[in-house]
C-alpha cells in the first residue's frame, strides 16, 4: 500500500481551517473572555499531545535514533513552554494598570513591590529562551532525520 | 528606580521571535527535503505537517509579537487592539493544528508500521523469493549445462553409431515383435533387394527356406540370440544370398521380448569363391586321375586296336570272326577316342597356339552346325561385337569349345527354339566374354556343380560320355580362361528370369592385339 505524503495537499485544509476560523469568529455570539479560555485549553491540548508524542516515541524500538532524541528533547522543552505561556497569561490577567509604569513605552517597568505574581509574569515574558532551544532542537532533530535519510538512500 | 524594567524581556521577545521563525521555517525546509527524499515514508509526512502547522505557529506567535512590541511602542495601541484577536485567534488555531498533527501521527504511525511491518514482511518473501529463484536458476543452469553437455555427448555418440549404421557394408536391422523391421540401412535394404522402406518389410518372409525360419525363431525365444547363423535370403528381386547372421531379441524391463536386433554379412560372393576353388581343386584332382588312366589305358588299347587290325587281314571279311573283329576295332577306337578326350580335358595334349577371332571362329563352327540346328527348328540368333581384340588359342580346340556348347543347347532344346550368340569386350577385366545361351529346359539348381564332371551326364546310358563339358572346360582353363553357367537366364536390364541356360566364356585378349573393325 502507498503512503506518499504530498506537501501541497495540505494547503486546501489549511485554507479550509482558517475560513472555518473566521466564519467561528464572525458568529461568535460570546464574549472576549472566551478566547482566553480557548487559547488556554489549546495550549493545554498541545501539552497533552506532546506528551503524548513524547512518550510514544520514547517507547516505540524503532525509533531510537538522535533525531527521535532531538524530538524529544522538543517535547519536553516545549511541554514547558506551554506551560509557562498558561501562567504567563493567567498572571497577566491578575495584573492590573496599576502594577505597570510607563506603559507601552520603551521604558516600561513593574511597579514595586515586586510580589510573586509580578515574578511569575516577568519570568514568563522570557518564554523565548526556552521555545527558542525547544525549536533548535526540533531543527537539529530535522537535521539529524534529513542526514541519516540521505545516508540511507545513499 | 521605582519598578523593575521590562526591556530585556521585549529585547528577548523581538530577538526570540526571530530566532524561532527562522528555526521553525529551517525544520520546515529539513522536513520538506525528508519528504522529497522519502516520499513513502509516512513519518517524514507527519514532521513536515508538524513542522508546516508549527511554522504557521511561529510566524503567527512572532509577527504577532514584534507587531504588538512596535504599535505599542509608537503609541498605536488602537490599532493593536483590533490586531490583537486576530493575532490570538491564529495562535490557537495553529497550536491546534500542531496537536492535530501529533494526534494524527498517533494513528497514522500505527497504520504505517502495519503496512510497514507487512511490506517489511513481504519484503523478507520476496528476498527469501529472489533466494529460492536464484537457487533456482543456479540449479537450472547447472541441469541446462548438464543437459546440453549430455545431449552434445548423445548427439556425438549417435551419430558415431548413425554413421557406422549407414554406411556399414552389412546388413544392420531391428524388427518389432511381428518381425516387421523397424529400421533397416541401405546395405539390408540392397540385399533384400528393396529400393525404399515406404511399405512394412516382414524379414522372415525373405527367408528362403522354412527350417531357416523356424530355426531362428526358436533360438531367439530360447537363447535371446542367434549367432553366425549361415542361411539365404531370397531378394525382391529373386536373388539368393548367403548370409551370415546374428541377432539378440530385445526384452522389456518385464523380460518380454519386445523385438530384436541383428546384423547379417553377406557371404555370396565368397561362398561362390569357395565352391570354384573347390570346384577347380576337384577338377584339377580328377584331371589328373584322368590322364593316368588315360595313359595307362591308350598303350594297351593300342595294342589291342594294332592286333585286331593285324587279325583282320588274316580272316575273310565274309566270315564271323571277321565281323567280331570289326566290333572290336569300332570299340576299341571308341575307347581310344574317350581316351583322348580325357587327355583333352586333362591338358595332355598338344596344342598350336595363334591369334585367334573368336567372331570368326564361331561364325566357321555355324557354317558347318547352323544348317542341322535349323532342321532341328532351332535359330540362331548372332550378336557379335563389331570390334573384338583377338585371342590367343588353339583355333582347333576353341572350335570343339563352339561345338560342344552347341551340341549341348541342341541336346536342351529338343522341340526346337533359339540359341543366343554374344561376342563382347569387357572392358573392365580385359577379357574376351563369348555367351551362347539357349531357351531349352533349365539346369537344376543340384547339379549345376557337377555339369563339368567327367562322366557326369544327365542323358540316358549309352546316349553320351558325360565328357562334352569337361573338355570345354578343360580347353577354356587351358586358355587361361574360364567358363560359367546361369540357369534359368536372367535379363540384366528388366532383371526378370527366362527360361533357357546361358555358358559364359571369357578369354583374355591378346596383347597388343588390333581391334577388328569389321562389321559382323
Amino acid at each position: 500500500m502507498k503512503c506518499t505524503f504530498r506537501p501541497l495537499s495540505i494547503l486546501p485544509l489549511t485554507f479550509l481551517q482558517l475560513m472555518q476560523s473566521a466564519d467561528a469568529w464572525a458568529l461568535q455570539p460570546h464574549g472576549g473572555g472566551e478566547g482566553l479560555y480557548v487559547h488556554q485549553m489549546a495550549h493545554f491540548f498541545f501539552m497533552v499531545t506532546l506528551t503524548y508524542l513524547y512518550l510514544h516515541t520514547r517507547r516505540t524500538q524503532d525509533l531510537v535514533s538522535r533525531g527521535w532524541r532531538y524530538l524529544r528533547i522538543f517535547c519536553v522543552l516545549f511541554f514547558f513552554w506551554n506551560l509557562i505561556a498558561i501562567v504567563g497569561h493567567e498572571t497577566a490577567q491578575h495584573l492590573s494598570h496599576d502594577d505597570f509604569i510607563d506603559a507601552g513605552t520603551w521604558s516600561e517597568q513593574l511597579a514595586l513591590p515586586l510580589t510573586f505574581l509580578k515574578l511569575v509574569y516577568y519570568i514568563s515574558k522570557m518564554d523565548h529562551l526556552i521555545s527558542v532551544p525547544a525549536l533548535l532542537a526540533l531543527f537539529f532533530s530535522l537535521r539529524s532525520f534529513y542526514l541519516e535519510a540521505r545516508e540511507e538512500e545513499a | 528606580m521605582n519598578g523593575l524594567s521590562l526591556a530585556p524581556t521585549v529585547i528577548v521577545d523581538l530577538a526570540g521571535s526571530g530566532v524561532v521563525i527562522f528555526l521553525s521555517f529551517t525544520s520546515l525546509l529539513y522536513a520538506n527535503l525528508l519528504v522529497r527524499l522519502q516520499p513513502k515514508n509516512f513519518i517524514w509526512g507527519f514532521l513536515f505537517y508538524f513542522c508546516f502547522a508549527m511554522a504557521a505557529f511561529s510566524i503567527s506567535r512572532g509577527i504577532g509579537h514584534i507587531l504588538r512590541i512596535f504599535l505599542v511602542l509608537r503609541g498605536e495601541e488602537d490599532i493593536w487592539q483590533q490586531v490583537s484577536p486576530w493575532s490570538g485567534g491564529f495562535n490557537t488555531v495553529f497550536m491546534i493544528s500542531v496537536s492535530s498533527a501529533i494526534i494524527y501521527y498517533h494513528k497514522g504511525l500505527e497504520a504505517y508500521k502495519a503496512v510497514r511491518s507487512e511490506a517489511e514482511k513481504l519484503a523478507r518473501a520476496n528476498r527469501k523469493l529472489a533466494e529460492s529463484a536464484d537457487e533456482l536458476q543456479k540449479v537450472n543452469t547447472y541441469l541446462e549445462d548438464m543437459v546440453e553437455e549430455r545431449t552434445r555427448e548423445l548427439s556425438k555418440s549417435e551419430k558415431k553409431f548413425r554413421h557406422f549404421f549407414e554406411n556399414s557394408k552389412d546388413m544392420v536391422y531391428f524388427c518389432d515383435i511381428n518381425r516387421n523391421i523397424t529400421d533397416i540401412n541401405q546395405s539390408g535394404l540392397n540385399m533384400l533387394g528393396v529400393d525404399y522402406p515406404a511399405e512394412q518389410i516382414n524379414l522372415l518372409s525373405y527367408f528362403k527356406n522354412d527350417s531357416e525360419v523356424n530355426r531362428y525363431i526358436f533360438e531367439l525365444r530360447e537363447n535371446g540370440f542367434v549367432s553366425d547363423f549361415e542361411m539365404e535370403i531370397k531378394g525382391r528381386d529373386g536373388s539368393v544370398r548367403h548370409i551370415l547372421l546374428s541377432a539378440n531379441a530385445i526384452f522389456d524391463q518385464n523380460g518380454n521380448m519386445t523385438g530384436c536386433e541383428g546384423i547379417a554379412k553377406d557371404m555370396t560372393r565368397l561362398r561362390t569363391m569357395t565352391e570354384q576353388l573347390i570346384r577347380q581343386e576337384k577338377m584339377a584332382s580328377v584331371g589328373q586321375m584322368a590322364a593316368g588312366v588315360a595313359h595307362e589305358i591308350n598303350t594297351p588299347l593300342g595294342v589291342i586296336l594294332g592286333y585286331t587290325q593285324l587279325m583282320m587281314d588274316d580272316f575273310d571279311k565274309n566270315s564271323e570272326v571277321y565281323a567280331n573283329l570289326q566290333i572290336i576295332e569300332r570299340q576299341s577306337k571308341a575307347c581310344r577316342k574317350i581316351v583322348a578326350d580325357l587327355l583333352k580335358f586333362s591338358r595332355q595334349t598338344d596344342s598350336a597356339r595363334a591369334e585367334v577371332d573368336l567372331n570368326e571362329l564361331i561364325e566357321e563352327v555355324l557354317t558347318v552346325s547352323e544348317h542341322n540346328l535349323n532342321i532341328n527348328h532351332i535359330q540362331v540368333v548372332r550378336r557379335f561385337a563389331p570390334i573384338l581384340p583377338r585371342i590367343i588359342g588353339d583355333a582347333e580346340r576353341l572350335r570343339q569349345v563352339i561345338i560342344n556348347l552347341f551340341n549341348n543347347s541342341h541336346q536342351a532344346m529338343a522341340d526346337g527354339g533359339e540359341i543366343h550368340i554374344t561376342t563382347r569386350m569387357d572392358s573392365s577385366s580385359g577379357e574376351i566374354v563369348a555367351s551362347v545361351r539357349d531357351t531349352g529346359t533349365e539346369i537344376a539348381e543340384e547339379i549345376k556343380p557337377k555339369i563339368f564332371d567327367p562322366f557326369f551326364t544327365t542323358k540316358e546310358v549309352g546316349q553320351g560320355t558325360g565328357l562334352g563339358l569337361s573338355v570345354t572346360y578343360g580347353i577354356i582353363r587351358d586358355h587361361g580362361g574360364n567358363i560359367s553357367v546361369e540357369s534359368p537366364v536372367q535379363d540384366p536390364q528388366t532383371g526378370q528370369y527366362t527360361q533357357g541356360t546361358a555358358f559364359y566364356i571369357r578369354f583374355p585378349a591378346a596383347v597388343g592385339q588390333k581391334f577388328i573393325n569389321e562389321e559382323k
